[in-house]
């Protein structure tokens, strides 16, 4: 524990020197204005960014897009709650009830308690995050290749099991993601597949143009579909005080939204919409109010913002400590450390403290910066949301281009972000989630190679995978994480089959 | 949903056979260690699985919620963003990029959008700038150059 508090006092040296202190700034308003632009979430914005990062030092690059990452949590408030558009998907809940509570005049505290939830929990997030990171990866340093092959599987089933929406669909395009990493040359033995004759293949697909056009490029053509010339709400700055019976309202549902977020943002595939649609339904389960919910709910404000703020930090702990991204956004980060030159893993901690312990320093002053930019400066953010966002569009396009020919100097390249940003508005319009497939395409060459290493260690044989109880255990992790969607499918099947046949029997007896 | 479904299964189990297709010559077992062709086998039989399960599931699903498609202006903005982004591709080596890209937000902010002429112009000086200063200044990215030298 003290040598955490030692770790995290040189972090605060390193993330305090001007230079880092300039790109967290930078970073969080990014964030601030990317999560609060309707059609762009943080792993977009992240995706766009990373090619500006190659001319920064590591540390300085990772710190700013961890900003953009929980910068966005924040800024996706501000379109909820005054124009009642969610700037990114974890603010969906805020949108219920804070655009209520924005039409009753309570605007103000609606982004108050919001801005205070989050930071709170945000604040508490990173304070766990620095006494877990350090022995989870210690506890990591004896994992091998099976171990590896099973975490990074789990990391793909438990998308499927634990995120919203179909299970068969989440998996199947994480299969999608594992065919576009298998293009190039194989690792190990050094043949090409399915390169189908072009030499540009043979290096394989970027993880970048698959997350520019996916996240950015998709984002930007589907939120072109129609016009956001929207009026926000205006909102003072003294309506943003927040009285003494508020903050009594909404205290412990900042407590239980930050908890519940932070051991959501743990899980593997969960992220902060998922935590914050939970801690909504979890508030609304324990007020003494559950009638106001959907009608302007203060508390449950609190609980969505502070949850979905503590899962955007918790979600950093597997990725920091195992190397192994939970959620879309921190794949973005994991593959920012890959092309800085960093092998990620539960040897990051060691091999790189300055960055890592940098890294969650930055987040404590990230926090403040927002806390900020969120409270005397809301309305001055919210001001920007009346520039319409038909100007912006073409610009985030341009830099979709020109930071994908960034990458590789080639226009290659800038064709295949194309490519999959036309694969990924056709994913959005068929309902079919896009970040299995980004976490796949990151995982793939560990799984792969892990799981080939495996087989080659115990000479073909899959009793490896159950030898050592640490990977029996995440076999069964696995396992249940297949199995539990599949329950629940078969249970809601045999409810509603239940209910037909109930409803043809009243008929009947009619 | 229920066409788009059965879309998404054909098209995942058509991908999934070009995977077995094109790797089957690939050593499935090399020695002592899986070979070349032992992930994509994997990843085209779960594919195939997961597709076909998709497809019944669709066929047999009673409710059909609808696609949420844009109304035609949205389509008709959509279809022209991509054909402007694939123009860019095919312009950028002879007219050079910074220079295609500028063209491709005028095309977009006035023609798509039909936002008025100064504000467009406006935006479109600012983004060139901001482009030109972050990726060719700080970076030092040398774009392709076309015809016209820039």
């Amino acid at each position: 524990m003290i040598d955490s508090l030692v770790s995290l006092g040189q972090g605060f040296a390193i993330a305090l020197t001007p230079m880092n202190l300039l790109f967290i700034f930078v970073g969080v308003c990014l964030g601030q204005l990317i999560g609060a632009l309707p059609g762009l979430g943080p792993s977009a914005g992240m995706a766009l960014l990373l090619p500006i990062t190659f001319g920064i030092p590591p540390a300085t690059a990772i710190m700013m897009l961890a900003g953009i990452m929980y910068g966005g949590m924040y800024g996706g408030t501000l379109t909820s709650v005054l124009v009642n558009v969610p700037g990114e998907a974890a603010s969906v809940m805020t949108a219920v009830d804070g655009h209520r509570l924005a039409k009753q005049g309570r605007a103000g505290a609606a982004l108050s308690v919001s801005a205070i939830g989050s930071f709170l929990a945000g604040v508490g997030a990173v304070i766990a995050l620095v006494f877990v990171t350090p022995p989870l990866a210690e506890f990591a340093l004896s994992f091998s290749s099976p171990e590896y092959f099973l975490l990074a599987t789990l990391g793909i089933t438990a998308t499927a099991s634990i995120g919203s929406g179909s299970p068969i669909k989440a998996i199947l395009m994480a299969v999608f993601g594992l065919m576009i990493a298998l293009v190039g040359t194989d690792p190990i033995l050094g043949s090409a597949r399915l390169t189908f004759g072009s030499t540009e293949l043979l290096d394989g697909i970027d993880f970048l143009p698959v997350a520019i056009g996916i996240f950015g490029i998709a984002e930007v053509l589907a939120s072109l579909e129609q016009s956001y010339d929207s009026e926000p709400i205006k909102t003072r700055l003294k309506d943003m005080w927040l009285s003494g019976k508020d903050w009594a309202e909404c205290r412990i549902a900042i407590l239980r939204g930050g908890v519940l977020g932070f051991l959501i943002g743990l899980m593997p595939g969960a992220g902060p919409t998922v935590a914050a649609i939970l801690a909504y339904v979890t508030e609304k389960r324990f007020s003494r109010h559950p009638e106001r919910f959907g009608n302007g709910a203060l508390d449950g404000v609190a609980a969505a913002e502070s949850a979905n703020n503590s899962a955007a930090h918790g979600a950093l702990i597997p990725m920091l400590a195992l190397g192994i991204p939970g959620s879309a956004s921190t794949a973005v980060l994991l593959a920012a450390l890959v092309l800085q030159g960093i092998r990620p893993g539960p040897t990051l901690l060691v091999e790189q403290a300055d960055l890592v312990w940098g890294l969650i320093a930055s987040m404590f002053i990230g926090n403040v910066i927002l806390l900020v930019l969120n409270l005397p400066l809301a309305p001055l953010f919210a001001a920007l949301l009346r520039i319409p966002y038909e100007y912006l569009a073409p610009g985030i396009l341009v830099i979709s281009l020109v930071g994908a020919y960034a990458t590789t100097l080639s226009l290659f390249s800038v064709g295949l972000t194309l490519f999959f940003g036309m694969v990924g508005y056709l994913m959005m319009k068929a309902d079919l989630p896009r970040a299995p497939v980004v976490l796949a395409v990151v995982l793939a060459s560990l799984m792969e190679s892990s799981l080939r290493q495996s087989l080659m260690l115990s000479e073909g044989s899959l009793s490896i995978f159950v030898q050592r109880p640490l990977s029996a255990i995440l076999l069964l992790l696995v396992i249940a994480s297949l199995l539990l969607p599949l329950m629940s499918m078969f249970t809601r099947h045999r409810a509603r089959r239940r209910s037909r046949n109930e409803q043809q029997i009243s008929i009947a007896t009619k | 949903m229920k066409t788009a479904d059965i879309v998404s299964a054909v098209v995942m189990l058509v991908l999934s056979g070009v995977v077995f297709a094109t790797t089957r010559d690939l050593p499935y077992w090399a020695d002592f260690a899986p070979g070349s062709a032992f992930a994509p086998f994997w990843v085209a039989a779960t594919g195939a699985v997961l597709s076909i399960a998709l497809f019944v599931g669709a066929l047999r699903r009673q409710t059909n919620p609808p696609v949420d498609w844009p109304d035609r202006t949205g389509l008709q903005r959509v279809i022209l963003t991509a054909a402007g982004l694939w123009a860019v591709i095919v312009l950028a080596p002879i007219i050079g990029l910074m220079a295609t890209a500028l063209l491709f937000m005028l095309f977009l902010l006035i023609f798509v959008e039909r936002r008025r002429l100064v504000p467009s112009l406006f935006t479109t000086a600012l983004t060139m700038a901001l482009v030109y200063g972050v990726f060719s200044a700080w970076l030092g990215i040398a774009f392709p150059k076309g015809v016209l030298g820039i």
